[in-house]
């Protein structure tokens, strides 16, 4: 059942991510499926997803195999240590978790694109659009629980 | 070194010589597939989505096309408005242009620009003044009649006392019989003709023009026509009404001549 509901979230944030924008940058919320990954699994579990998005995300961009599935495999890894293991989550660390963890992504997938292939924007446009990123995913930190916290508020209700 | 860490660094490694190994071999895309699903997918986004905007959409289009056929018809109606008032306004200036061939002592035409500010006194302001070779006391009538008189008069400016302002007064006859009373204004539309003995015989209906009895106004210009005659008052004269020909409510421009 988790399985299928990942199979249908992920698409559909494809296709969500493929259709707006915000000052002629697309958001980057497939990043936040790879730091939720993290935060509800654990580092093997959150970087393998990661991993795994990052390589469809890959594959559907049409350019090489590695740079997305690296970012995002990373962002699962960091992000697993918000549940508890290193930081205690809340509502603002998970904010700035995501906002620094999407920076993270976006820059790690401009740097191999750049190492690799070539630079596809200037570095003043790359860090335009990932600080902006950065920024739209912020908000989406409050909701992003880790199923700790998320069982011990059920359990208080 | 621990069991995860190790794992990360071998994804990193593993990550990093992927990339390099296409970097010099060209692009592997394993999961290629991937893309024609999405793409059909978001055919079918597009189609749903379509499907539901389409009529907000049109309904969007009918309202901007609405609201552009509202501005043109706006326009439309201001622009027949302005021709109308041309047309209306060469009316009157043919009007003055035949009074001022008519009338021999013609000085200049003259255009209301306002009421008096005295909200109590029937007077205009006119546009022209002593440049214009205005004086005071000098007559303003139009095509239907007599209007009044210069009561002031400035460089560029000058005000119009029309005949139905209580200060007013013009020597008068009535046209049928000849007898010569006096017109004075009332304040209010109407004028009341003076001095007319009883025994005169008055029906509404009869034109009253100037009598150049004055020394203000020449004579013969039309004044107004009786519109009340009191038989029943008591007294040496009759109490007549007399309605202007000039309405001193659809004035715009005047005639100015002299005596």
């Amino acid at each position: 059942m988790r399985y299928l509901l990942w199979a249908t979230i992920i698409p559909l944030i494809f296709i969500i991510q493929g259709r707006v924008s915000l000052f002629d940058v697309a958001p980057n919320f497939i990043s936040v499926v790879a730091y939720y990954a993290g935060i509800r699994g654990e580092k093997v579990y959150g970087t393998l997803l990661g991993s795994l998005i990052g390589a469809v995300q890959d594959s559907l961009s049409g350019a090489f195999l590695g740079p997305n599935l690296l970012s995002k495999g990373l962002v699962g890894y960091f992000s697993s240590f918000m549940s508890g293991g290193f930081f205690r989550w809340t509502p603002l660390l998970s904010v700035i978790g995501i906002s620094v963890l999407t920076f993270f992504d976006g820059t790690v997938v401009f740097l191999s694109r750049s190492i690799f292939e070539r630079m596809p924007v200037s570095i003043g446009a790359a860090l335009f659009i990932v600080t902006l990123q950065s920024l739209i995913n912020a908000p989406l930190g409050i909701l992003l629980k880790p199923r700790a916290i998320q069982q011990g508020s059920e359990g208080q209700k | 070194m621990p069991k995860k860490r190790l794992l990360l660094f071998l994804f990193i490694i593993l990550s990093i010589g992927l990339m390099t190994y296409q970097s010099n071999k060209g692009y592997l895309h394993p999961l290629k597939f991937l893309n024609n699903a999405l793409n059909s997918l978001h055919g079918v986004v597009n189609s749903v989505t379509d499907s539901v905007t389409s009529p907000f959409k049109r309904m969007l289009l009918r309202e901007q096309e609405n609201v552009r056929l509202k501005a043109e018809l706006n326009k439309l109606l201001r622009e027949q408005q302005e021709y109308h008032e041309a047309l209306r306004e060469n009316k009157r200036l043919r009007e003055l242009l035949s009074l001022k061939e008519k009338e021999q002592k013609f000085v200049t035409a003259a255009r209301i620009i306002s009421r008096s500010a005295d909200f109590w006194s029937n007077t205009f302001v006119l546009d022209k003044g002593y440049h214009d070779r205005v004086e005071k006391d000098m007559t303003a009538i139009t095509h239907n009649g007599l209007a009044g008189k210069i009561s002031d008069v400035s460089h560029s400016y000058s005000s119009l006392l029309l005949l139905t302002d209580i200060n007013f007064s013009v020597s008068v006859r009535l046209q049928e019989s000849r007898r010569e009373g006096i017109i004075s204004g009332t304040g209010y539309r109407k004028c009341q003709l003076k001095y007319i003995p009883y025994d005169e015989e008055v029906t509404v209906g009869d034109i009253v023009i100037t009598s150049g009895l004055d020394a203000l106004f020449p004579k013969g210009i039309p004044v107004g026509y009786v519109s009340r005659v009191d038989k029943k008052s008591t007294g040496l004269f009759r109490y007549i009404e007399v309605l202007p020909f000039v309405d001193t409510t659809k004035i715009e421009e005047v005639a100015i001549i002299k005596r």
